[in-house]
């Protein structure tokens, strides 16, 4: 039988209508079970796994990989790792946690069965996170540096045995075994996840990384702004903000008295290049007034503010990223980043170097008597 | 003194006067050409055979559309040219102002046995010739006060130079008249014309270092003022703050305007600069300072509003 064109365009209008009205149908009845507790298909899960793994492929590619071979890079990743991860992906010595496991799909032990991504893809997948897994995205999107460190960590995540994982994440912090009681009354729990001194170090340890700030004989002032911008997501790290919201009260008025009142650490190794350290304090002492940079002394000086950081004997690695992130366009936010982040753009490359060297090179003690 | 004047078409100098006598000439001059112009035009549609004839003939236009704008533009240029070099020389005897055109500001250097350094407000002696050497730190500026004178661009790397008198005392207001970017359209001045003896009495003033900061309050402003690191930028003589990078601001309080010539001075526009400059004067190179309490604000703008 032949039907006309014009009937049949109209019955093919009104099967899709009648699929679409169905369709709405089943989901308004709710026979459709979203439970995690029963799982896919096998096929479905095959569906949803080969979409994920090429969408991450597709959506990677171009995506520039600076080198993550860096201890401080694996370092830093660790320790937010721990923190942040952990919890679902397990680590050596730390099985996921069973409410964890039974999320649908229940997240991978990264430590023994982690895909063979490729480093971008890693990147990509901690930065956006996956939808409909429960993976989440970095929670501050600039931060694509703080990203890399946990790319970096997870490409050496495989190897690594229980004792050099806690090593690497809780940066040697020695935890005391709690009492019974303790154990029973309080909230703390063993590993220490919240404690500052794994990355900042404590007492005469410095930071397990140098792309961590040194704490040790910072204005109060300054911690405690830093805290609150972060706890207020103005600030933007995607491993700090958690850390400051986790603190509560006067909690960040103690921690900052704590490190104030510390002596700054002895320094590893100091910048050697003298040129480049001779360049440095020149600048820092009376900036660059043709390229609009004024001398960094002015506001990082022993008189300077409180609310302003001191930089003598600073870690290199951490002022190198962080006059870089604003360099590269991070957008500032907080009152004293407003001020920083334009003299950090009219930096050069070289200046930046240059002024790193000096501060890092600067002895802090001498620093502080000044 | 009366209001701003800022006209081409009131000149109160010498050199604003032979520009405004030119441009009256010109006037006039493309006056009688419009006129004729236009009868040339109703005479070669109305006008009789014998005179339409004559319009079209190559001599007719060999004469009126070749020669005739040749020797009156050449005549101009000559004029131009003679008016220029008149007005953007320098003499012995002239006083001498360096002024430097910066992302948006004007620098302010007099010359003297020891220059005095000021920001966007020159004074001058009434009747007194001066020189004035014009730079760019960082891209082209051009310097324009209408009713006392010629437009010189100031270019970076090179010095170019204007002379202007005041013939009467007043308050004459220049603009940047070349596009700078952003605030470009903020970056006004003022010439501001003093009889000989009050401007002597200034300069002393101006030369001289501020006054040191005299309450309590004032003290705490100084001291906060260095602490948040304005001196690295701004240079305060007299005291540690020696900063070239903005504004001198050693007698900001005597001066007239505040985020360079964006509001009029007082203590609430010059903290409202401080905390919102960025809205005032988008762009401007100065970070917003937003960490002060309204105590230390107030503090350090009382200490600044002290600065004569």
């Amino acid at each position: 039988m032949r039907i006309p064109p014009q009937l049949r365009i109209r019955f093919i209008l009104l099967a899709g209508l009648a699929a679409l009205l169905l369709g709405f149908l089943f989901m308004w009845s709710g026979l459709y079970s979203v439970a995690a507790s029963r799982g896919h298909w096998a096929v479905t899960e095959w569906l949803l796994t080969f979409a994920m793994r090429n969408s991450v492929k597709t959506h990677a590619i171009g995506i520039e990989v600076p080198p993550l071979g860096n201890a401080d890079l694996v370092t830093l990743g660790a320790a937010h790792f721990h923190s942040g991860c952990a919890y679902c992906h397990g680590a050596p010595g730390v099985p996921i946690s069973p409410i964890a496991r039974a999320m649908l799909p229940p997240p991978p032990d990264l430590a023994t069965n982690m895909r063979p991504w490729r480093d971008r893809e890693l990147f990509w997948i901690i930065k956006h996170g996956i939808k409909y897994t429960g993976m989440p995205a970095w929670s501050v999107q600039q931060r694509d540096d703080e990203v890399w460190a946990l790319a970096a960590f997870l490409r050496r995540l495989p190897g690594l045995d229980a004792a050099q994982y806690r090593e690497l994440a809780l940066g040697g912090l020695a935890v005391p075994p709690q009492s019974g009681q303790s154990l029973a009354t309080s909230e703390t729990t063993a590993p220490a996840v919240g404690a500052c001194a794994r990355c900042h170090g404590a007492g005469d340890a410095r930071p397990a990384s140098a792309l961590v700030p040194i704490l040790h004989g910072q204005p109060a002032e300054f911690i405690v702004a830093s805290l609150e911008a972060y706890a207020s997501a103005q600030r933007a790290s995607g491993i700090m903000q958690p850390v400051a919201r986790a603190l509560a009260g006067d909690d960040f008025r103690r921690v900052a008295d704590y490190y104030a009142a510390l002596q700054p650490p002895a320094a590893l190794e100091r910048p050697t290049d003298a040129s480049a350290i001779a360049r440095g304090r020149a600048l820092a002492e009376n900036g660059d007034p043709a390229a609009l940079v004024p001398a960094c002394a002015g506001c990082h000086g022993q008189e300077a503010l409180k609310t302003y950081p001191r930089l003598a004997g600073q870690n290199l690695a951490y002022l190198l990223n962080r006059l870089r992130l604003w360099k590269n366009g991070l957008a500032p936010a907080t009152a004293t980043e407003t001020i920083m982040a334009p003299i950090a753009r009219a930096l050069s490359d070289r200046q930046i170097e240059d002024v790193g060297a000096y501060y890092a090179s600067v002895d802090a003690h001498a620093g502080a008597r000044r | 003194m009366s209001g701003t004047l800022q006209s081409v078409l009131a000149p109160h100098g010498p050199q604003a006067g032979q520009i405004a006598t030119l441009a009256w000439v010109l006037f006039a001059f493309g006056a009688v050409i419009l006129a004729l112009v236009i009868a040339t035009i109703w005479l070669a549609i109305r006008g009789t055979p014998h005179i339409r004839e004559a319009l079209a003939r190559e001599r007719t236009i060999m004469v009126f559309g070749l020669a005739l704008p040749v020797v009156t533009l050449t005549i101009l240029l000559f004029c131009g040219v003679w008016l220029t070099r008149a007005q953007t020389g320098h003499t012995d005897d002239a006083m001498r102002i360096e002024v430097t055109g910066e992302q948006w500001w004007w620098r302010v250097v007099y010359d003297g046995p020891t220059p005095a350094t000021s920001a966007n407000e020159i004074r001058i002696p009434v009747g007194q010739p001066v020189d004035f050497t014009l730079k760019a730190a960082d891209v082209i500026h051009s310097f324009w006060v209408p009713s006392l004178g010629g437009k010189v661009d100031m270019l970076p790397g090179r010095i170019t130079r204007l002379r202007l008198t005041a013939e009467r005392a007043g308050v004459y207001r220049g603009q940047c008249a070349e596009y700078c970017g952003g605030p470009h359209a903020l970056m006004g001045f003022n010439v501001i014309a003093m009889p000989r003896d009050e401007y002597e009495a200034w300069f002393v003033r101006e030369a001289g270092p501020s006054a040191a900061a005299s309450t309590d309050v004032e003290r705490r402003g100084q001291s906060l003022f260095m602490a948040a690191g304005c001196g690295t930028c701004h240079a305060v003589r007299g005291t540690g703050a020696a900063g070239a990078i903005g504004p001198d601001l050693t007698h900001l309080a005597a001066r007239g305007s505040v985020g360079i010539d964006t509001l009029p001075l007082t203590a609430d526009n010059v903290a409202r600069f401080i905390r919102d400059g960025q809205h005032l004067k988008p762009g401007n190179r100065m970070p917003e300072f937003r960490i002060f309490s309204p105590a230390e604000q107030t503090a350090l703008v009382s200490y600044l509003m002290s600065l004569r």
